[in-house]
């Protein structure tokens, strides 16, 4: 426990360190929501219609540019290498690693995208379940992230191809996500999407860590 | 048994004498099948009593669309025997059905869309089963890229190996939330397929198709994977004597 609890102080001190990554992060999802409004229509009904995919599509695009720091520059410096030969299991300081990168860029999200919720005229109980279904949905997002910035390490400019492999892969999350979003501001039943929003975590917290591992490994070789 | 058959045939010059005995066989009862499918399907199946001659593009569209689903399992097949036993071969095989699966889906959707242009007025409509065809499209081709973008062959070939594997897995995932999806989005404006249970006459055609593209598919993967064998094997002593 004591390893984790140090790893997870060390990537604190690191994010601090490089506060500019979260901030573009949040910087990015706001901007992306802000602008929607601005350049198609600002009608209530409208807004109430596109918060759900404008919440997820954001949240997805901020990971999509706050990841490609995920990994790199601990594996040039080689903190990976280090983590590989601790005698602690490596898939679960990779987790710790994930769980901490998660902690200071997509938390921050969830807690800023409530003020983006009221911009789109989204009141009451639908507030809190936007929050809830992006905290579910970026704990997946995360970790198919961490895969993905893991298994493109030996490649140079990988942003293309990055978008291209977890597109597919996320391509569910975003679907369910904005399904609930869309169900609690009409106030239907939101059980379903978020059943499946929660196995998909589950899912991926607990082949993510595993498999990203084996992508690091792959890619120190 | 099964394991002898993946140590035995895991050895590239083994995989390499019965892929090129497997190929001619493969080819020429595979172009035979197209060829029959094709006469029969154009020819001599009748005419549909609502789509008129339009549906014969059917006996392209419906062996590409299998097709292009059963290659994508095979890759993933041939990726988790690579990953398991390191084996080359596997490797080999999965790089080459890659290229020649992408060209399948992209077939599948076009076909798809020409067929879709004077049923359905447009070609292409939102719905779960396009979509996730598309989606298919997307992971060949980021295996595809993925192989190509690392330089060292070990490396590329694991790393574009576990992309598959995450892709079979996911696989029914996006296609049921595509289906869920559109379910709970819309009633179905455009019944696909709404089938008239098919008949016996349009139906061996289209059998014959599947089977004759399946049986192409095939050589062409014997080719490509022997091909890529030697390849890496080149400094091997074996490939040297052929």
């Amino acid at each position: 426990m004591d390893t984790y609890f140090q790893l997870f102080i060390r990537e604190t001190k690191v994010a601090i360190k490089r506060w500019t990554d979260a901030l573009t992060g949040i910087i990015l999802f706001f901007l992306i929501a802000l602008l929607f409004p601005l350049i198609s229509d600002s009608d209530k009904d409208f807004l109430l219609k596109i918060v759900g995919p404008i919440m997820m599509f954001s949240a997805f695009f901020s990971s999509l540019l706050s990841m490609q720091n995920m990994y790199k520059p601990d594996f040039q410096n080689g903190t990976i290498e280090q983590l590989l030969l601790s005698k602690r299991s490596f898939v679960g300081l990779i987790l710790t690693k994930t769980f901490a990168y998660w902690v200071f860029t997509s938390l921050p999200l969830i807690l800023i995208s409530g003020l983006i919720a009221s911009i789109y005229f989204v009141t009451g109980k639908a507030i809190l379940i936007i929050q809830l279904t992006l905290l579910l949905s970026t704990l997946t997002m995360i970790n198919i992230s961490a895969f993905t910035s893991a298994i493109t390490l030996g490649i140079r400019y990988p942003g293309a191809l990055m978008t291209l492999i977890i597109t597919p892969i996320t391509l569910p999350i975003l679907i369910f996500g904005s399904k609930a979003i869309e169900n609690s501001i009409l106030g239907l039943d939101i059980s379903g999407p978020l059943y499946f929003l929660t196995g998909m975590m589950m899912l991926s917290l607990f082949l993510g860590p595993w498999i990203t591992a084996s992508a690091l490994k792959i890619s120190m070789d | 048994m099964s394991l002898k058959a993946i140590y035995k045939y895991g050895s590239p010059p083994n995989f390499y004498r019965f892929a090129m005995k497997l190929e001619p066989w493969c080819f020429s009862l595979g172009v035979f099948l197209i060829v029959i499918g094709t006469i029969g399907g154009l020819f001599i199946a009748p005419k549909d009593y609502q789509m008129g001659d339009a549906y014969r593009i059917i006996y392209f569209h419906v062996p590409s669309a299998y097709l292009s689903m059963s290659a994508y399992a095979a890759m993933g097949f041939a990726s988790t025997i690579g990953i398991v036993w390191r084996s080359t071969v596997a490797f080999s095989v999965a790089k080459s059905i890659a290229p020649f699966g992408a060209l399948i889906t992209a077939l599948a959707l076009i076909t798809g869309m020409l067929w879709g242009k004077p049923m359905w007025g447009t070609a292409w409509v939102w719905d779960a089963r396009l979509t996730s065809e598309f989606i298919l499209l997307l992971l060949y081709l980021g295996y595809i890229t993925l192989h190509a973008s690392i330089k060292e062959q070990k490396r590329a070939d694991r790393a574009a190996s576990l992309v598959a594997i995450l892709g079979i897995i996911n696989l029914p995932i996006i296609h049921y939330s595509v289906v869920w999806w559109n379910t709970l989005h819309q009633a179905s404006t455009i019944s696909k397929i709404d089938a008239p249970s098919i008949v016996g006459e349009m139906l061996w055609p289209l059998l014959v198709m599947i089977i004759g593209y399946s049986l192409f598919f095939s050589a062409v993967i014997c080719r490509g994977g022997s091909a890529e064998v030697l390849m890496r094997e080149k400094r091997s002593k074996w490939v040297k004597e052929i």
